[in-house]
């Protein structure tokens, strides 16, 4: 190519240019692309047709046998470039067929190919029942006047109840996880003033948790706090229903119409209304769109025995507490039913008792793995005693249920446990043979799990497994005893030590006595009484006599003196003073001063003890 | 007078007969929501099991246990049913064996422990008590009167050496009544009576452990190697149960 070189040529060539990109930018152009390009019957797809170039662009709708197109929303933005507008749209259509198949839907511009939407039947009903809410999770929010799309706003877009279900044709009894949406625009409702509520008294519904999941979306450009539950639904008998759902609402409603002022259509969105101080609080009750549901009844061709109302989809399993036991001991038994369905009927009996087997009524726990209870393990456990010795089996274990998926009634089976009884200790002991002299098995006595038999329970039973000595009514007993033997013991002492201080107050007396005699003997002795010298002297001696003879003074006599002083070297004096008293007392002999002597040196020798100082 | 003795320690047992008997008889009067504390795991057919303990039943529980392989719960009952009969030798012998097959460390008593608590606790108790009053009755007589001062002298020795014997039955014993065993796995033993926190170290099962003192749920316990820790009162359960 050749180049220009004159600046005119190249003023030239620039504008050539930029009007021919001008004039290629300025040909309209429409794209168009289906998501999801295969859905079931009951879904809808969405269909975005953008256009963009000058001037204002009109893309006539697709028309399709067996589809239907609704625009749901449209966006449109204009650019000003050099003086030319440029306008790209973006158009939202809604495409839900009316029967399954494969479409081809025309292509929107001579560029662009056609596009193709695959529709499945939808799975076990093969009808072509409209689906209003769509499959859960998949369908997205739109907003819209209808209920086509599981949403219906109030007629001023404040709120919406949308229930999320998995399919329309559910079987009785069995249950379905459902989703009730409660969108709530932002700056728009006061509060919600109460649980959502079903509509039917056709279905039941589980209990709602007072604490929904909260989450935020947008709609249409506005922004809704989206209040979720999931619970279960199911349906008490057969025929064909509608559902809905109500919550009760208070929210903020305009006080004048909208247009009485230029104000109101600037305030036009409820956050300004709101801050303005316009709106006014009112009470509504907001209702979801009318789902049908095709409730069929549970077929009685087929129905097993055991069937107990079972719904669903289960798997079972058993396991056994342990695999060897000595007879009469317990063991478990448990059979594990896991899956989906409706748990609340979930039910078996197990093993019933017979033959080696002696079973008692099972105890059933369910341990759900969804926040609705909707899946999950329900465990069932049932003690059985193994009646006799040797190798057993726990037979298999059988589960009926209706599995809606396959339209028919199932039954699965566990497995076969083995379990290995050894005798009891009783049935040991019964048909224990004596041991060989040589045997080198188990010692006499012991069981072939090394373990000595079980005891005959008989006798008495403690109340305490506390020996006696830490029991404190035990405790009492000694304590009480130590306390009367201290006591009976400091008793004896006390008593012991009285009689020593009345022999002592006696000793005292006596020598008191003995030192007046004496006294008075030496009074005698000056004035040469000697009937009252010898009388005080005899009595002297009989009161030292007396105590060393532990008799009464007056028993000590002559006789006495001649019996128990006969060797003694005072004998004779002693005699003689007492027989002198008596000479005195009755003859009036008195002895001379010498003899006054004599007989007061022979008593104060006899008692020395007592001698005045 | 000369009577004294014999009546009065005639009397003195006629007054303890009836408490002794009474402890026995009790058992009888309770309701079952007294009864001692059951295993975890009981035969449906003992639904209803008869109030208070026996010796044999608490074997043959252990033996169930054993055999299910719950060695923790089998060396409880073992070591409850010996505080009741400590001379059946299947008691010790199953023991043995369980501490044996199960790898678990063999009984650490002394032989002075072993000694002392090889006899009933619930005869030597009455017994040592009966031989502390006739010594004490003895001894009194003995000062009070002077006759038969050798014979009341024997009396005496005799019941002192019946009392010492109780003692050390009642010494030897101290030990088990604060006894726990592990009944559990692993049981996780802390600094401090909570749950959080690291363990500072951790107990197997059928251990034997000391109970210093009690906390709520916790109990603080010693190892027979002297480690000391918060363990769960649900992890151990005391030999002797309290109340």
């Amino acid at each position: 190519m050749r180049l220009p070189s004159h600046p005119l040529r190249w003023l030239v060539s620039a504008c050539a240019v930029t009007l021919l990109a001008a004039a290629a930018a300025a040909t309209p152009s429409v794209d168009a692309a289906i998501e999801p390009q295969q859905i079931t019957l009951g879904e809808s797809a969405q269909l975005t047709i953008s256009t963009s170039g000058s001037g204002t662009l009109s893309v006539p709708l697709p028309v399709v046998p067996g589809l239907e197109f609704r625009v749901v929303g449209q966006s449109r933005q204009v650019q000003i470039i050099n003086g030319t507008s440029f306008e790209s749209t973006s158009t939202l259509v809604r495409v839900t067929p009316e029967e399954a198949g494969i479409f081809t839907i025309p292509s929107m511009s001579p560029k662009s190919p056609p596009l193709v939407l695959r529709v499945t039947p939808s799975n076990g009903s093969g009808s072509s029942a409209p689906n209003p809410g769509g499959s859960q999770g998949q369908t997205p929010l739109l907003p819209g006047a209808g209920g086509a799309n599981g949403i219906r706003l109030t007629a001023d877009g404040s709120a919406f109840v949308r229930l999320g279900i998995p399919k329309h044709e559910i079987y009785v009894g069995e249950s379905i996880p459902v989703e009730i949406q409660v969108g709530l625009r932002d700056g728009f409702v006061a509060s919600i003033n109460g649980l959502p509520k079903l509509n039917s008294s056709d279905f039941t519904l589980n209990n709602l948790s007072n604490q929904p999941e909260r989450s935020a979306k947008i709609i249409d450009g506005k922004q809704y706090t989206l209040l979720t539950w999931r619970t279960l639904l199911a349906a008490v008998k057969p025929g064909t229903f509608s559902v809905d759902f109500e919550t009760p609402l208070t929210v903020k409603i305009r006080r004048r119409p909208q247009g009485d002022s230029m104000l109101d259509d600037l305030l036009g969105d409820p956050f300004m209304q709101n801050f303005f101080g316009m709106t006014v609080p009112k009470n509504i009750t907001v209702t979801s769109p009318a789902t049908a549901f095709t409730v069929l009844a549970l077929p009685t061709q087929g129905r097993p025995a055991d069937f107990g109302g079972a719904v669903g989809n289960f798997k079972i399993g058993t396991d056994i507490s342990s695999a060897t036991a000595a007879a009469g001991d317990p063991l478990t038994l448990r059979m594990h039913v896991s899956g989906a369905g409706n748990f609340d009927r979930v039910d078996s009996s197990m093993l019933h008792t017979g033959g080696e087997w002696k079973t008692y009524d099972p105890k059933a726990t369910f341990k759900a793995t969804d926040p609705v209870g909707y899946r999950g393990e329900k465990t069932f456990e049932q003690p059985l005693i193994a009646t006799k010795s040797g190798p057993h089996t726990v037979p298999p274990l059988a589960f009926s249920f209706f599995n809606p998926d396959t339209r028919r009634y199932e039954t699965v089976h566990s497995a076969p446990l083995n379990v290995t009884v050894t005798p009891s200790a009783a049935e040991y002991a019964a048909n224990q043979a004596p041991p060989p002299a040589n045997s080198a098995a188990a010692p006499a006595g012991e069981a072939p799990d090394g373990l000595r038999p079980d005891h005959p329970v008989t006798g008495s039973r403690a109340s305490t497994l506390l020996p006696p000595y830490f029991q404190p009514r035990y405790l009492a007993i000694p304590s009480v005893f130590s306390l009367l033997f201290a006591a009976g013991w400091m008793a004896l002492r006390r008593r012991e030590r009285n009689a020593g201080d009345s022999l002592r107050a006696r000793e005292r007396a006596r020598s008191q006595r003995i030192r007046s005699l004496l006294e008075t003997m030496s009074a005698a002795s000056g004035a040469g009484n000697a009937a009252l010298f010898l009388t005080s002297a005899r009595s002297a001696l009989q009161h030292d006599l007396s105590a060393r003879w532990q008799i009464a003074p007056e028993q000590v006599t002559l006789e006495e003196i001649d019996a128990r002083l006969g060797a003694d070297a005072d004998h004779g004096d002693i005699r003689q003073i007492f027989a002198l008293a008596d000479e005195a007392n009755y003859s009036g002999h008195a002895p001379n001063a010498t003899d006054f002597d004599r007989w007061t040196q022979v008593v104060g020798r006899r008692t020395s003890s007592e001698q005045p100082s | 007078m000369s009577r004294f003795p014999a009546g009065c320690l005639l009397a003195i047992l006629c007054a303890i007969a009836p408490l002794s008997f009474a402890t026995q008889k009790s058992v009888q009067a309770q309701s079952p929501a007294q009864t001692p504390a059951q295993p975890q795991q009981r035969s449906p057919s003992q639904v209803q099991p008869p109030a208070g303990y026996s010796a044999a039943a608490l074997y043959n529980q252990a033996n169930a246990y054993a055999r299910a392989g719950k060695p923790g719960l089998a060396v409880l009952n073992y070591e409850r049913a010996r505080l009741l009969d400590p001379g059946d030798p299947d008691i010790d012998a199953n023991l043995r064996h369980l501490r044996k097959t199960s790898r678990l460390p063999p009984d650490s008593g002394g032989t002075f422990a072993r000694v002392a608590a090889s006899v009933n606790p619930q005869i030597l108790a009455w017994v040592g008590l009966a031989g502390f009053l006739a010594a004490g009755v003895a001894l009194l007589a003995r000062r009070r009167y002077g006759v038969h001062r050798r014979k009341l002298a024997a009396a005496a020795v005799v019941g002192v050496l019946l009392a010492a014997a109780a003692a050390a039955n009642a010494v030897a014993l101290w030990p088990t009544v604060h006894t726990a065993i592990v009944i559990v796995h692993s049981a996780p033993v802390r600094v401090s009576p909570t749950s959080t926190g690291d363990p500072l170290f951790t107990l197997t099962e059928a251990h034997s452990v000391r109970i210093r003192a009690q906390h709520d749920d916790f109990m603080l316990i010693q190892t027979a190697e002297g480690r000391s820790g918060w363990v769960s009162a649900t992890d151990v359960a005391a030999v002797v149960p309290r109340r």
